[in-house]
């Protein structure tokens, strides 16, 4: 096993009248575990067409109903970018300009009218993406030649 | 305007050969603009001992009426509870879509579109209580 953490700071001096500080740290571990890590990651950056429509992370056998955490970043610098994200055609919401998100990531392989692939429609202009999947296992296409 | 930061650091020492370590930290501003969000509901916690649909931020009503589509916002949701046998976990959904699987001690940080029939809702995978920490930060 691995030991993989997540920690999350968010601060503000001056959003609220007194100061805001919040921090959380969790472990990455597999279904059905209380201690036992995942060991599988994919990590990436791209280059993605404006107004493509893409799955980002696509469905796999294995991936489904297990412990998957997803981190997305847009790495575009003029504020105006943004990227569309989405499962089953559902906006989870727009990642802006430097903008990351970080989450679980139930795939659910009920149907083709369920795809829960995560999606990404880059807006504005082409979009530079960093994207990471912490898994328990993925099913690779088999080999047609 | 304010200046509100997140900050993610991931890290492992063993998932690979090498370290992996990612840190990024963004700065919650309004939609295409440097101007930082100014409003938030807040750290809330919300209680649930059912195993039933629960929601968490209903758009279009109360202190979430000013998240829509075309607007910048972002929700912090934490699951507090513990692992239990590493089968206890809240789903977190966008009503009827599933996002993924809150386990014990697990947080998520996502933009939200909010809007019509986005609200964001919670299922326990057992009856024992559960209890989720959360906020919006929003324009």
């Amino acid at each position: 096993m691995a030991t993989t953490t997540a920690t999350i700071t968010l601060s503000s001096a001056d959003l609220l009248s007194d100061n805001l500080s919040l921090s959380s740290t969790m472990n990455l571990y597999k279904d059905g575990t209380t201690a036992t890590g995942l060991e599988q990651l994919n990590y990436h950056r791209a280059i993605l067409a404006e107004d493509g429509d893409f799955d980002l992370i696509a469905e796999s056998a294995l991936l489904s109903d297990k412990a998957n955490y997803v981190y997305i970043c847009n790495k575009n610098t003029d504020v105006s970018h943004y990227c569309i994200i989405s499962i089953n055609s559902k906006v989870i919401g727009r990642l802006y300009a430097g903008d990351w998100l970080f989450m679980p990531w139930d795939c659910d392989e009920t149907g083709a009218t369920a795809d829960s692939s995560v999606e990404i429609i880059p807006k504005e202009a082409d979009a530079t993406v960093e994207y990471a999947l912490f898994h328990s296992g993925e099913t690779l296409p088999t080999s047609s030649d | 305007m304010a200046t509100t930061t997140a900050t993610l650091t991931l890290s492992s020492a063993d998932i690979a050969d090498n370290n992996i370590s990612i840190s990024n930290t963004m700065t919650f501003y309004t939609a295409g603009t440097n101007t930082g969000i100014t409003e938030t509901t807040g750290l809330a916690r919300k209680k649930t001992v059912t195993g039933t649909n629960t929601t968490l931020l209903a758009t279009g009503s109360g202190i979430a009426a000013d998240v829509t589509a075309d607007r910048s916002a972002k929700v912090y949701i934490k699951n507090i509870n513990d692992r239990g046998d590493g089968r206890k976990f809240v789903t977190i959904l966008l009503q009827t879509v599933e996002i993924g699987r809150l386990y014990g001690g697990d947080w998520m940080l996502i933009p939200w579109s909010g809007g019509s029939s986005n609200d964001i809702e919670f299922t326990a995978s057992d009856t024992t209580e559960t209890t989720l920490e959360y906020t919006c930060f929003y324009e």
